[in-house]
């Protein structure tokens, strides 16, 4: 192959946050004209807060070292500095890793969806600063390819992850839609406040928030566009809320079981979620023994979230397989790119031998007509082109083979004496007396 | 094989195909499967309905007298109550109660044709009866859903209770208010219909017995279904019960239904029994 595919790059496993802060590409498109301008024929660098990596298509003349002694050069670092915290890889690895990368499977977070996103948004800066051709193209579609195919047949996205969004799927399950169901945060902690966010951006139609500090629960009402409740008031709020988040820093039970037999009573039964995400905990855990009540405290969500990324983790073992096929797929197509030019040849050859006959018999004939002198012209044409057919067409199939592109296309060159090497005059008679 | 017999062998595979896939759906949580138990489901009942129709055209009222007709008919209602209650929340969950039943009365119904009803007149079958019959056979499928839907709330609120992990059934399965909705639903409909049916019933009875009520065993059973079915649609109505208390008293009334149906029609003199 005289274009190899090298992938250069760091991310959350190989380089601690200073460096990855450090050099991480700010300005994408000047990095990859410069790589262009050095004579790297395709390039395409995703940079992003746990990773940075370049893909590059060139031949064998470019090193890593170039690379890196350039990324550190752009990024006012030193390449000694870079070097031991990045990894590169060469033709199927790097492929094999950039559809991990597209699959979430390389990512802090097995399963997260953002990571896809950013490729395609890097993919495009490529392609818009002509810095993607023919192998970067194919491999970056064949990336989200896969990364579909491993969306649709394994469920490493489907369960939740975070604390928050294990709050809303439980909240989901009790509830279905969660289009006009009320809520109320009771504190203001930061997890219990991305909770409610999530929960607001999954359709709960209203959010109270209580504080006991009056001004901060306005604050955060702004910011939610909720409405605050006084402290005080919180058990008559309670009768019309459907789910509650609580985060006080309270050193006792904000919220007891005994309290909440006429709150469930004045409700009609209606069910309630209360998620306590407070340490102590807010809300008397009987409360969970009432019907229709369902209490999750922090550790239960923990427990969520660790049994969804157990499960993501069993996904990724079959999303890896799809990777690894499809990896192997992308590598025949490589290797039927390097057939491209023997296949031209072949029919160069073909043409060349058949136009020679041609004007010869055309001599020989003399004074012909058009009509005629088309038909045997098409006819010889032809010939040239379906005694090639056969021979291209055994050459595409051994060429998928692993390993056997090099051997074949080399044999099929010197089969057809494509590269116009001399063959001494007396090769088959010496080939004959040893025989002999 | 007669035509006739082919044609109930693929109302069988119809059923049993939807039943299939609807289980394989529900398991793998694949849309598709479900999408093709729907269409095997709709062709059987289709199918189903034009048995029935044939059979009430070749043998008039009298088919009122053969046992076979009945279980067919309830297998029916169990296909038409799904299909109502797919419309209504569109999810094919509620199938599995469904199809394996109907699947299993059709069955039935075929390896009971030589039964006939003891005790029914043929001439004295008519509105009466029809209405009986249809309103009870309905009210039996709501109720069937009901209990479907209460043991599906009682498994998923159990499991969301315990916090224990869902399976891979339990994240697909409908969330707790919509078994809750169905339960509501099946009841409210449900209970007028059996209300009326046994309305039908007595009245029937009193024209051809000359009395409504004869202490037969069917009679005392279903007007305990009946007080049961009452205090259920009264509570979910005025008391405003929900979910778990709701849910456990359906199923005791369906299990008693079908206890009743299979028990007393079969080996308890009466007048409702199944005798060859």
């Amino acid at each position: 192959m005289d274009q190899n595919i090298y992938l250069i790059g760091l991310n959350h496993k190989s380089a601690g946050v200073n460096i990855r802060e450090r050099y991480a590409l700010t300005n994408i498109d000047e990095f990859e004209n410069g790589l262009l301008d050095m004579g790297i024929r395709e390039v395409m660098a995703l940079s992003t807060c746990n990773r940075v990596e370049i893909v590059v298509v060139c031949s064998d003349e470019f090193t890593e070292n170039e690379i890196l002694t350039y990324w550190a050069d752009k990024c006012c670092g030193s390449k000694t500095d870079l070097e031991p915290n990045t990894y590169c890889y060469k033709n199927l690895k790097a492929v094999n890793h950039l559809f991990r990368v597209a699959s979430s499977l390389d990512s802090m977070i097995v399963g997260e969806p953002q990571i896809l996103g950013q490729l395609k948004k890097s993919y495009r800066k490529a392609v818009e600063a002509g810095a993607a051709r023919v192998i970067i193209n194919r491999l970056l579609h064949k990336s989200f390819f896969v990364a579909k195919r491993v969306r649709t047949e394994t469920s490493i996205a489907s369960s939740a992850v975070s604390i928050s969004y294990a709050a809303v799927e439980l909240a989901k399950k009790i509830f279905g839609e969660l289009k006009g169901q009320k809520a109320m945060l009771i504190g203001a902690g930061e997890m219990a406040e991305l909770a409610a966010i999530h929960l607001l951006k999954s359709g709960v139609e209203k959010i109270r928030i209580t504080n006991r500090t009056f001004a901060r629960a306005e604050e955060l009402a702004e910011t939610m566009n909720g409405e605050a409740v006084p402290f005080e008031n919180l058990y008559d709020c309670l009768s019309d809320t459907d789910i509650i988040i609580s985060s006080t820093g309270a050193p006792h039970a904000v919220i007891k079981a005994k309290d909440m037999k006429a709150v469930i009573k004045k409700r009609k039964s209606k069910p309630m979620f209360f998620i306590d995400i407070a340490v102590p905990r807010d809300i008397d855990p009987d409360v969970n023994s009432l019907d229709n009540v369902y209490l999750y405290d922090i550790d239960d969500l923990k427990d969520v979230v660790e049994e969804n990324m157990s499960q993501r983790e069993d996904e990724a073992v079959k999303a890896s397989s799809i990777v690894e096929s499809e990896t192997l797929s992308f590598g025949n197509w490589l290797n039927s790119l390097d057939l491209q030019p023997t296949i031209v040849d072949l029919f160069n050859r073909s043409e060349s031998v058949a136009r020679k006959e041609l004007a010869k018999t055309l001599k020989r004939l003399g004074n012909i007509d058009d009509e005629t002198r088309n038909a045997i012209e098409t006819m010889a044409l032809s010939i040239g082109k379906k005694l090639v057919h056969e021979p291209v067409i055994f050459l595409k199939r051994r060429t998928e083979e692993e390993g056997a592109a090099e051997k074949f296309i080399d044999l099929a060159r010197r089969m057809f004496n494509l590269d116009n090497d001399t063959i001494p005059s007396d090769a088959h008679c010496k080939r004959k007396k040893s025989k002999d | 094989m007669t035509l006739f017999e082919f044609f109930q062998y693929l109302i069988i595979a119809l059923y049993l195909m939807g039943m299939i896939f609807f289980i394989g759906g529900t398991l793998k949580n694949n849309k598709i499967m479900g999408k093709l138990g729907n269409l095997c489901a709709i062709g059987g009942f289709a199918l189903h309905s034009v048995d029935l129709l044939l059979a009430v055209t070749l043998y008039k009222f009298t088919i009122f007298t053969d046992g076979f007709f009945y279980l067919s008919l309830l297998g029916w209602s169990f296909i038409l109550v799904y299909f109502a209650l797919w419309w209504k929340v569109r999810n094919t969950f509620f199938a599995l109660t469904a199809s394996p039943l109907a699947l299993l009365l059709f069955i039935s119904s075929l390896a009971t044709q030589s039964l006939k009803v003891q005790q029914l007149p043929a001439h004295l079958v008519g509105l009466f009866i029809g209405l009986h019959i249809g309103t009870i056979f309905l009210s039996i499928a709501l109720m069937a859903m009901a209990a479907g839907a209460g043991v599906a709330f009682l498994y998923l609120n159990n499991k969301i209770k315990t916090k224990a992990n869902l399976s891979s059934l339990g994240k697909e399965m409908p969330s707790l208010n919509t078994f809750d909705k169905v339960n509501h639903w099946t009841i409210m409909v449900g209970f007028p219909l059996y209300t009326l049916g046994l309305a039908a019933g007595f009245l029937w009875a009193s024209k051809t017995f000359n009395k409504a009520f004869s202490w037969d065993p069917k009679e005392v059973v279903t007007i305990v279904v009946w007080f049961l079915f009452a205090i259920l649609f009264h509570q979910r109505l005025v008391a405003g019960w929900r979910g778990r208390k709701p849910a456990i008293l359906v199923i005791i009334v369906f299990l008693i239904t079908m206890i009743s149906l299979w028990g007393i029609n079969f080996f308890v003199p009466t007048h409702h029994s199944f005798k060859v």
